[in-house]
């Protein structure tokens, strides 16, 4: 093929192959994942039918028609393999910018370059997605250039018009050499690191990313398979650093089997998102808190309670002739115990408005629900509500931050207990049903009885500042969505077919929730 | 136990504190019998047997203090006891006829006064609720006749009148009026008056004495 032929070429293939750029009817639309980082720029499955897609652009360009439909079916599965994993993909097809699965939520242009932030949503009720979708102008006018200019070889052409391309993508591209010296950059490198195009040019990538040093070993003969290193730290020319994702692959194209691209991605808005995200999951927390302190204090003077009467009914038995003994050993047994349920009270409150940093760590979900019930229980009781908890036989253990997940659930029952605040006291029963699920899932379902959502409320509900409450802010169902979808999971409300409505989350356990432990560590 | 042995009846949900007040009642040289809740007590409290006062918790599963505290009338002395209490439902017990309401925690000196407090009325009325018992034994010795009679008579109405009501001699109605005496065991009208208003033996009698 002509690309092994002539290294410029061959080079800007490879570059539209790992970029996965996508052209329709000459427009070239690029998907950046900005938020979710489920299989971002992996290969394609098939890279060898990609490979050809690539090579039949370069062979075609002459003609000046660029097999569009060939395109359309790449970038709807590239779409799915980015978004649906586990979506058959041909359920998206259609769905392109406009459709109702793709959403645009604001869109700016520069340099004949647009770039718009979309909300994708799974065809079939999966997680939201925010991406960004990034659109220029690259083919129309290279097929202009083509019909004026008949002497000019296809990749010639494709060479000077991929230059557009190959700084307009949206990733810090850097080539290297064998030793890790920088061969080239392209125009997002240069902003990143805050260099002039010159000056990088045959620096060691190391001062750019100081942990690549010793670890720059392009992965070897299986070329389909990118090496991708998340949370490094990068270093702008002015000392600043930067959180970075890196994604090496080896040059296909040329013979030196040790010369590689890295993409590099700035993290830093995901960990500001990030940051933002949690202070404010943890101002809800405090908030929450605050509501509960009458209810709290209960429950800690219960026990204070416990602990008085008790030392005072001892000092009575210590007055009697004969002192009682027994009775006085049992008396001080109890108040140790009662001591103990006092600071308890108190480390939950403690740790619930802590603020640090999430821990993830494998957890029993019926303990995490128990320990939210314990300091629900006044509340429970000053509401006149009944909870109810089947916490299911041998649940395998979720990977979650315990904080969080507890947020959720303590939201999920306070919403419960609101909704039923017109109905009889006797009726007021909230059921807390523990299962596990197909597919590596645990499901938590929180079951109200009372007068159930409309069904326009049921996705509603979990919008920001939406809320049906006199005094409510309406952030508790949005964040605790917020941290479900960050812990890989779902949630969702149903109507129950009686009365009432239920709230479903739903977790993965084991090895599926394992696997993600990756992806939340620096 | 003796039977006229005054009793504290303590319903607390929560185990720790409802045995640590037991255990301060019991040191203070009283009986207790404690229950976890209002259906509890309900179901295995006997009310009628000793003079008794109730230690009660306010906030309960099921049946809440003030609920009970309605069931029940003014059987018993209550004492409320309530770790977040205001003053609305302060108001709403002590007009329901609560001797006392305390906060947790509670002093002990507090409690055990309360209680001694509640236990002198609940002597007064174990007293008269036993005088009643008596009284209304001795009606139930009465034939329907003579209840007829001594409904009558009570009313302040000459043998005459009640003879003329009933329509029946006078003769008769003073024989009945005899059997009456002796069976209620008084020997004069004034006294049969007051059994009649304490035993509360004829409800309606005071719409008839009006007429």
């Amino acid at each position: 093929m002509s690309g092994h032929d002539q290294p410029e070429g061959t080079f800007v293939m490879s570059v539209i192959f790992l970029a996965m750029a996508i052209a329709e009817a000459g427009v070239i639309v690029w998907l950046l994942v900005s938020r979710v980082r489920h299989g971002r720029l992996a290969p394609i499955s098939g890279g060898s039918g990609q490979k050809g897609a690539c090579e039949q652009a370069a062979s075609r360009p002459a003609s000046g028609i660029v097999s569009s439909r060939l395109y359309i079916r790449r970038a709807q599965s590239k779409v799915a393999d980015l978004f649906f994993r586990s979506t058959p993909r041909s359920m998206l097809a259609g769905a392109t910018v406009g459709s109702p699965a793709v959403g645009t939520v604001g869109r700016s242009s520069t340099g004949g370059a647009t770039t718009a932030d979309a909300r994708i949503q799974h065809p079939v009720g999966g997680p939201r997605r925010m991406v960004t979708l990034r659109t220029f102008r690259w083919a129309v006018p290279l097929r202009q250039r083509l019909s004026a200019e008949a002497g000019v070889t296809s990749c010639d052409t494709i060479a000077s018009g991929f230059q557009a391309l190959w700084d307009a993508l949206p990733l810090g591209t850097l080539l290297l050499g064998g030793q890790g010296e920088v061969l080239a950059v392209n125009a997002r490198a240069q902003q990143l690191f805050g260099y002039e195009a010159g000056h990088l040019a045959g620096m060691r990538v190391s001062t750019l990313v100081p942990a690549l040093q010793g670890r720059y070993a392009p992965p070897a003969a299986d070329d389909s398979q990118a090496a991708s290193t998340r949370g490094l730290v990068a270093k702008h020319k002015n000392g600043a650093e930067f959180p970075v994702d890196i994604i090496l692959r080896p040059s296909p194209y040329h013979d030196d089997a040790e010369i590689a691209l890295a993409f590099i991605e700035d993290r830093t808005e995901h960990f500001e998102l990030l940051r933002n995200q949690q202070e404010l999951a943890h101002l809800t927390r405090v908030c929450t808190m605050g509501e509960l302190a009458s209810s709290l204090a209960h429950e800690i003077n219960q026990p204070l309670t416990a602990i008085l009467s008790n030392v005072q009914a001892a000092q009575r038995f210590m007055a009697a002739d004969p002192i009682d003994v027994t009775e006085v050993r049992e008396i001080l047994e109890d108040i140790v115990q009662d001591d103990y349920r006092a600071s308890e009270v108190i480390r939950h409150i403690r740790a619930t408005v802590k603020k640090g940093d999430m821990e993830f760590a494998p957890l029993d979900l019926a303990t995490v629900v128990r320990e939210v019930l314990f300091l629900l229980h006044s509340d429970a009781i000053m509401r006149e509500t009944r909870v109810v908890l089947d916490d299911g036989d041998d649940l395998p253990s979720i990977y979650a931050d315990r904080v969080q997940l507890q947020q959720v659930v303590m939201n999920l029952l306070l919403n419960a207990f609101d909704a039923m605040s017109h109905v009889l006291p006797a009726q007021r029963v909230v059921s807390i049903t523990l299962s596990a699920q197909a597919g590596e899932t645990a499901r938590i379902a929180v079951r109200d009885c009372g007068h159930g959502l409309t069904v326009g409320k049921l996705d509603a509900v979990f919008r920001p500042f939406y809320t049906s409450k006199p005094h409510g802010l309406g952030l508790g169902l949005s964040i605790s969505r917020s941290i479900v979808e960050f812990h890989g999971g779902r949630i969702w409300a149903e109507n129950n077919i009686d009365r009432g409505a239920t709230f479903f989350v739903s977790l993965p356990t084991g090895h599926a929730a394992g696997n993600r432990k990756s992806r939340y560590e620096p | 136990m003796n039977e006229a042995d005054p009793l504290v009846f303590v319903v607390d949900d929560d185990d720790s504190v409802r045995c640590a007040f037991a255990r301060l009642i019991r040191a203070a040289g009283h009986p207790v019998k404690a229950f976890a809740s209002a259906r509890e007590f309900l179901a295995g409290a006997d009310l009628g047997a000793h003079p008794a006062c109730l230690v009660l918790d306010v906030r309960l599963p099921d049946i809440d203090g003030l609920q009970l505290q309605r069931q029940l009338g003014r059987t018993l002395p209550i004492i409320f006891i309530t770790g977040h209490g205001d003053i609305a439902m302060t108001v709403l017990a002590m007009k329901a006829g609560a001797t006392d309401f305390l906060a947790k925690p509670v002093r002990d000196t507090d409690l055990l006064q309360a209680i001694d407090h509640a236990l002198e009325l609940a002597k007064q009325i174990h007293a008269s609720r036993c005088e009643q018992a008596t009284l209304l034994q001795r009606f139930e010795r009465l034939t329907p006749r003579e209840r007829e009679v001594m409904a009558l008579v009570v009313t302040g109405r000459l043998n005459k009148q009640v003879a003329g009501e009933l329509g029946t001699a006078e003769k008769t109605i003073k024989a009945h009026r005899a059997r009456v005496m002796s069976k209620m065991e008084v020997t004069s009208l004034a006294q049969l008056v007051h059994i009649v208003d304490k035993a509360d033996i004829f409800p309606g009698a005071g719409r008839r004495m009006t007429r």
